[in-house]
């Protein structure tokens, strides 16, 4: 039997409970009392920044880009009924994604939970990949690549990260492009596929109308793989300073667009919950609906209510994001840099610090609704080293001097835009 | 447990009370017809969600949503039939969560109201430099469509299927005519809105329905209503296809088939037509999902979508421009299986259980969603009933529901060979 942890906040009213199975793989079952449907997670640690691999002799060897994600596509296919097939009979929506730093295959549903589990378990578990179901998938992906070249945001925001990074893989399309994935072939899936999906390098986290005593005695006989060392992950470091300070492309669109990025030099490349959770905090001070720089942007007509931000982060990486689309992306600049100068120079007001933590507290307790939220929260904290529930105990300590804090990222010298413009 | 109650004339609110959740959600739908105030109609909303008498700037609305532990307000424009509906929602954390004791429900509950019937007026008037704001605002949202290929390929599709008919209209009405508005318009609308819209109140999570009904009934208790008749034309008729073109430069195509599919009111076998559509490109078992894309590589994305409330059945999917014909034939060929029922038990089967998981909803937003889309029908139905309605769907049904599909119209967003993207 997997032994397991109960994690209990309170006054949240929910319990996470918490096992790790012999082979490694760590599981998380959130119950959610009244809820019919049960949403799960397998997730493994390698995602589009995972574009090397140590040799053996103190040297990396390098993997084409868009691999993780290729990957994510090609495990759904066996040698007979492929995964979607097999979700049907359960009736379970079956998906997968792949981001910057893990892999992600998941199923939502409400009728045979134990059944729609095993097919998870089993199809990320049995590798299956043939020259010509390869040839297959690059069309298919190839159409996707070709997609989201065509969506503004997503161009803005690939450009902007090419223009902030010279070497952090984080640069790179999810995807790939057209010609690192025709580089793929078979065995180099079936070799990335040994090394990362480990399961000390995964998670599988449910959440829903499912009891964590079955779910913990259900798992335990469905892990094939053998306990392995995780693959170590390559740290670049980059310096505050951009490639380029501008950006530009035109694309088939209306109006232009921005993105204005400011990157930050990292001396490890993990960055803690409070640092992630401070650094939030500080752009909702300064780009939330309640904020003047919002104000600002929306009556001067340089900015429209899609502006917003990101912090953006994960291993070796960090930036603060900014932007919408613009009839006049200079002008809006000039505002954004213009407030964070005003910030710089009077500080955050107590009582602007107060409600933005509020604000911040209700939105991860609104956090607790979705099953898919809930699940996927676990993975996250999981691959950062974190406990349940740590985001509800890191946003209750966080002090204004934290918040204050980040607001030396938003240097000038270590800003980038990216600029998406109409074709002529 | 669920509670509808019919509060007056064309004033509907249903509570869904549970304590499930960790929040309140609460939807305000008006339902008006698409008509030549579509433009006037939207631009209202989109003020009125900007503050109220009593927080009457955005900053200072948006920072009491804030105080209200992050509570969010939105607002959006929707077409049903031919119905144009205004909603604007907000969603807070249950009282229970609250740090100090505040009560969040009763404030948001309030501040919805005031958004609609306390609006920041003066001498009739909702303040000119908001006005001009929002019209900027309203026109950039217009024309930007055109930057979502996907989108704006699909209701390119619709303009041509239903040529001629109010439902090509757009949502938000036309550029032209939102230049057009002056203050007098946009009071006129706000008024209107009030007294002819056909209202939902939609809520949610452990508010108390009776508070929601009784602070609502009480606003509506001084208003002259005289509740608008809200009718939808299926297009029943046939008519011959066309096919029409854009090119534009970007690197995927996009084609759109536009299907009438001969319904002739939105109950006339719409659970048959549901699980048809499902079959045909809904699901990741559908035709579309294992032909076009699994078999012939030929797209990413290749879905159909049934729009019950007029009548139509769109298929898209974004492929290479030179694999039009390709696609487009494969399209029909997959149509014609469903047309000649090869469609397994097992198919049926799968159809039926994934849509209904669709109809499992496990989130607030999913409930209030189901309730408030039903704002233009007189019978509210539960998710329950919408099972085991699908349920009875045989083959027989989908043959006869695919046979009638008739292919209205094709619009291809075609790339231009030469685009270069650098600058």
């Amino acid at each position: 039997m997997i032994e397991f942890k109960e994690y209990t906040d309170e006054l949240l009213g929910e319990s996470i409970f918490c096992g790790k199975h012999p082979s490694g793989l760590e599981i998380r079952v959130t119950p959610k009392k009244g809820y019919k449907s049960s949403y799960a997670v397998f997730a493994v640690k390698y995602g589009s920044i995972d574009t090397a691999l140590p040799d053996g002799k103190g040297s990396w060897k390098s993997i084409p880009e868009g691999t993780a994600h290729f990957l994510e596509h090609k495990l759904f296919e066996s040698e007979d009924l492929d995964a979607f097939e097999r979700f049907a009979k359960t009736g379970a929506s079956a998906n997968a994604f792949t981001s910057f730093e893990q892999t992600a295959y998941l199923f939502k549903g409400s009728d045979d939970i134990y059944k729609s589990l095993e097919i998870l378990l089993d199809f990320v578990q049995s590798p299956y990949f043939t020259k010509e179901t390869i040839e297959k998938e690059q069309g298919i992906i190839g159409q996707e690549i070709s997609m989201y070249n065509d969506i503004p945001d997503w161009a803005v925001m690939f450009n902007l990260l090419k223009a902030l990074y010279k070497h952090h893989p984080v640069r790179i399309d999810i995807a790939g492009t057209q010609s690192s994935i025709a580089q793929i072939d078979d065995k180099l899936l079936y070799s990335l596929y040994e090394t990362f999906y480990n399961p000390s390098n995964m998670i599988l986290s449910i959440a829903g109308g499912v009891n964590p005593k079955e779910v913990f005695e259900f798992i335990e006989d469905k892990i094939k793989y053998e306990k392995k060392e995780v693959p170590e992950r390559r740290f670049i470091k980059e310096t505050s300073l951009p490639v380029q300070k501008e950006i530009k492309q035109a694309l088939s669109v209306n109006r232009s667009q921005y993105l204005l990025g400011f990157k930050e030099e990292l001396d490890k490349p993990d960055i803690s919950l409070k640092t992630e959770m401070a650094s939030e905090m500080l752009l909702e001070i300064l780009c939330g609906k309640s904020s003047n720089l919002y104000k600002k942007l929306l009556e001067s007509g340089f900015g429209d209510n899609s502006f917003g931000s990101e912090y953006f982060s994960g291993y070796g990486y960090s930036a603060f994001l900014m932007g919408s689309p613009s009839n006049s992306p200079e002008k809006a600049i000039e505002l954004i840099k213009e407030e964070i100068d005003k910030l710089k120079n009077n500080g955050i007001s107590t009582e602007k610090f107060d409600t933005v933590k509020k604000k911040m507290y209700g939105r991860l307790v609104m956090g607790y609704n979705d099953i898919d939220d809930i699940a996927n929260e676990q993975v996250s904290l999981y691959f950062s080293g974190d406990e349940p529930f740590s985001e509800l105990k890191t946003c209750k300590q966080i002090t204004i001097e934290d918040v204050e804090q980040r607001l030396n990222v938003l240097d000038e010298n270590s800003s980038a835009v990216s600029i998406i413009v109409p074709k002529e | 447990m669920l509670n509808v109650i019919n509060s007056s004339e064309g004033v509907r609110i249903i509570g869904l009370q549970t304590n499930d959740y960790k929040t309140n959600q609460i939807i305000i739908s008006m339902a008006l017809p698409l008509d030549d105030d579509t433009a006037a109609n939207a631009l209202t909303l989109y003020l009125l969600r900007r503050s109220c008498k009593k927080y009457p700037d955005f900053s200072l609305l948006n920072s009491k949503l804030d105080s209200l532990y992050g509570a969010s307000l939105g607002c959006n424009v929707s077409k049903i039939g031919d119905a144009q509906v205004l909603s604007l929602s907000i969603t807070y954390i249950d009282d229970r969560f609250a740090l100090y004791g505040e009560s969040i429900s009763s404030e948001c509950i309030e501040l919805l109201s005031d958004i609609i019937f306390n609006p920041n007026v003066t001498r009739k008037s909702f303040g000119k430099e908001n006005l001009d704001n929002e019209k900027r605002l309203m026109i950039e949202r217009i024309e930007d469509e055109f930057d979502d290929k996907r989108t704006y390929a699909f209701n390119k599709c619709i303009e041509k299927l239903c040529y001629n008919d109010v439902f090509a209209k757009n949502k938000l009405g036309t550029t032209e005519e939102v230049k057009a508005l002056r203050m007098p318009d946009i009071y006129a609308a706000w008024k209107r809105i009030l007294s002819t819209a056909v209202f939902q109140i939609t809520s949610v999570g452990s508010a108390d329905s009776e508070e929601i009904s009784n602070v609502f009934t009480e606003k509506f208790q001084n208003i002259e209503r005289n509740v608008c008749q809200l009718k939808t034309s299926f297009l029943t008729k046939s008519h011959r296809s066309a096919r029409s073109e854009e090119i534009q430069p970007v690197n995927q195509g996009k084609l759109v088939l536009g299907f009438r599919t001969g319904m002739h009111n939105e109950e006339d076998r719409k659970y048959e037509h549901i699980v048809m559509n499902d079959i045909f490109g809904g699901g990741t078992y559908s035709k579309l999902f294992t032909v076009i894309r699994e078999k012939m590589s030929l797209a990413y994305y290749c879905w159909s979508r049934l729009i019950v409330s007029k009548g139509l059945l769109m298929v898209e999917a974004g492929i290479d421009t030179d694999k039009e014909k390709q696609t487009t034939a494969g399209i029909i060929n997959q149509l014609n299986e469903v047309r000649s029922g090869n469609i397994s038990p097992e198919t049926l089967d799968n159809s039926k259980k994934s849509l209904k998981e669709n109809y499992t909803f496990s989130s607030p937003s999913s409930f209030a969603a189901w309730y408030d889309s039903q704002i233009c029908s007189n019978r509210v139905i539960e998710p329950d009933e919408a099972i085991k309605e699908v349920e009875k769907v045989t083959v027989e049904s989908i043959k006869e529901c695919a046979k009638q599909l008739a292919l209205g119209s094709v619009f291809m967003l075609s790339s231009d060979e030469n685009a270069e993207d650098a600058v």
